[in-house]
């Protein structure tokens, strides 16, 4: 058993090399405008840094390289990775589709094929499975180390808020190098980091439950893929409907932006939070 | 569970490593042949290394069960808490992963490749999705591949399965021979069936039947493992 004086020194350092591997855009700015090859290496070491991060982190203070969730575990879990790929999914459905229904233009979505939407959610589907694995580099760090290290300190809301947190600052210089480079402000790109950190906090609630649930990264590292790679489906999608280029659905769709990733959020705290600390979620093994 | 993860890895690590090598076929092959770039192009070079990698990758990926057909082992797994289903379920999960470990190395290869191009000014057209089909023609083969090894053993299995494909394939050049109007209402049925409006779809289920095909595989090898077992070590 670990005490949390020890946790917090980890903590530390690992979060002292995540934040470290920031520096990598400042850095490496200007060669990574002249060299695609300079941009393309930067950003795949820093899209890896927070697992490289943990096995350093493990390496340096010696804790040995146990507990990282890395079996699949599928027996008796395939409806959690299930459940992965369908709530993002359904999340981001609610988010784009409900505010045009609601609002009476319907009539919009007159151009989607049932044929359509399967193939986007079939190829999706298919697509996690294999493509996914990419976004271990993150979700060993974010969900195998920092939320483990998190835990015993803050508790699980304040692991859900402090790892929402780290989650969305550590994508602020992918935000400032986007904004900059399409010609757009600092300001910009903070907003965009904020509005992106709150979604992440909400969505860090529920990758946490999954992790815990089937005791393996996995899950979310797929639950990640689909909450990045939905959004760009549904709105090709979107783009065959017929909606006008000056569409505005006013508040409903501001609400809906937020709206069932709070709803997610607060329904898995409430299951973390019943299910009481990690230990009681994972199951024997 | 944990012990045959920590078995496959110490017994297979290198197998599973070589998956990252076979990635990185297209570039490897592109500058061996790199004198014939002017002639042929990249792309059409770095496709066919993309195709030795694949076919590099499937043998390695069957290396794997090397070594699985002997009855003292079959039984002693057997014997053991996991039993030959999480044996059999290791197996199929760690030669899942070596797939994924081969795209996944074969997409970053590209996008370094692509990069390096835009960089000389070269327009250089990416073959990631060419390898993402290629995965799920993997994961369909081995979901073929795997239950005949374990029901008649490496050797004896890849020869049954071998005859099976010939039999099948002389029955169906036999068919159409006999009757060639049959291949004509065979054409027109594909030309009918798929078009351009549910093309995608027919991809997306072709690519979802090969996951629920593999998926059964491991359920028809679980079915057939004890038997297999008897006919090990003749």
């Amino acid at each position: 058993m670990t005490t949390k004086k020890e946790d917090a020194k980890r903590l530390g350092i690992y979060l002292l090399i995540v934040f470290l591997s920031m520096l990598l855009f400042v850095l490496f700015r200007r060669p990574m405008e002249a060299s695609t090859t300079v941009y393309f290496i930067i950003f795949d070491l820093f899209s890896f840094s927070p697992a490289i991060a943990s096995l350093i982190t493990r390496a340096v203070t010696k804790e040995g390289f146990r507990d990282m969730e890395l079996h699949l575990h599928l027996a008796g879990n395939i409806r959690w990775y299930l459940l992965a790929f369908a709530l993002p999914m359904i999340c981001f459905s609610v988010k784009f589709f409900l505010p045009i229904i609601l609002t009476g233009h319907a009539g919009w979505l007159a151009g989607l094929t049932v044929q359509d939407v399967l193939s986007n959610v079939l190829t999706l589907a298919a697509l996690s499975a294999v493509t996914s694995v990419g976004l271990i580099g993150e979700e060993l760090g974010w969900r195998g180390y920092l939320n483990q290290k998190l835990e015993p300190l803050l508790g699980t809301v304040g692991t859900c808020l402090a790892g929402g947190i780290v989650w969305g600052l550590w994508h602020l210089p992918m935000d400032l190098v986007g904004c900059l480079n399409s010609g757009g402000t600092i300001s910009e790109a903070f907003t965009i980091c904020g509005g992106r950190m709150l979604a992440l906090t909400f969505y860090g609630v529920f990758l946490m439950w999954l992790t815990k649930k089937t005791d393996s990264v996995f899950p979310a590292v797929i639950a990640h893929h689909v909450f990045n790679e939905s959004q760009g489906a549904l709105a090709a999608l979107l783009s065959q409907c017929p909606i006008p280029e000056d569409a505005d659905l006013g508040v409903i769709a501001d609400v809906f932006a937020h709206l069932p990733m709070i709803v997610v959020a607060v329904l898995f705290m409430i299951l973390l939070l019943r299910d009481g600390g990690s230990e009681a979620l994972r199951p024997a093994r | 569970m944990t012990g045959l993860v920590y078995k496959e890895w110490k017994q297979d690590r290198w197998l599973i490593l070589s998956m990252l090598l076979c990635g990185a076929a297209p570039v490897l092959v592109l500058l061996l042949m790199h004198s014939e770039i002017a002639d042929i192009g990249d792309a059409p070079i770095r496709i066919g290394g993309l195709l030795a990698g694949v076919f590099a990758a499937g043998a390695l990926q069957m290396a794997v069960l090397r070594g699985d057909d002997r009855k003292l082992w079959a039984y002693w797994i057997t014997a053991s808490a996991d039993g030959y289903r999480g044996y059999l379920r290791v197996r199929y999960e760690t030669i899942f992963g070596m797939i994924v470990l081969f795209l996944f190395s074969v997409q970053l290869v590209d996008m370094g490749y692509c990069a390096v191009a835009a960089d000389r000014g070269q327009d250089a057209v990416p073959i990631s999705s060419i390898a993402l089909l290629m995965c799920f023609v993997q994961i369909l083969l081995r979901a073929v591949d795997i239950p005949f090894v374990y029901r008649f053993g490496s050797k004896k299995g890849s020869i049954i399965k071998m005859i099976c494909m010939v039999t099948a394939a002389i029955l169906l050049v036999a068919s159409l021979i006999l009757d060639p109007a049959r291949l004509e209402r065979i054409i027109e049925t594909c030309r009918t069936t798929v078009n351009a409006q549910n093309g995608s779809l027919l991809l997306s289920v072709g690519l979802i039947v090969c996951l629920v095909m593999y998926y059964l595989s491991y359920r028809i090898s679980c079915r057939l493992y004890l038997k297999g077992v008897e006919q090990y070590d003749h």
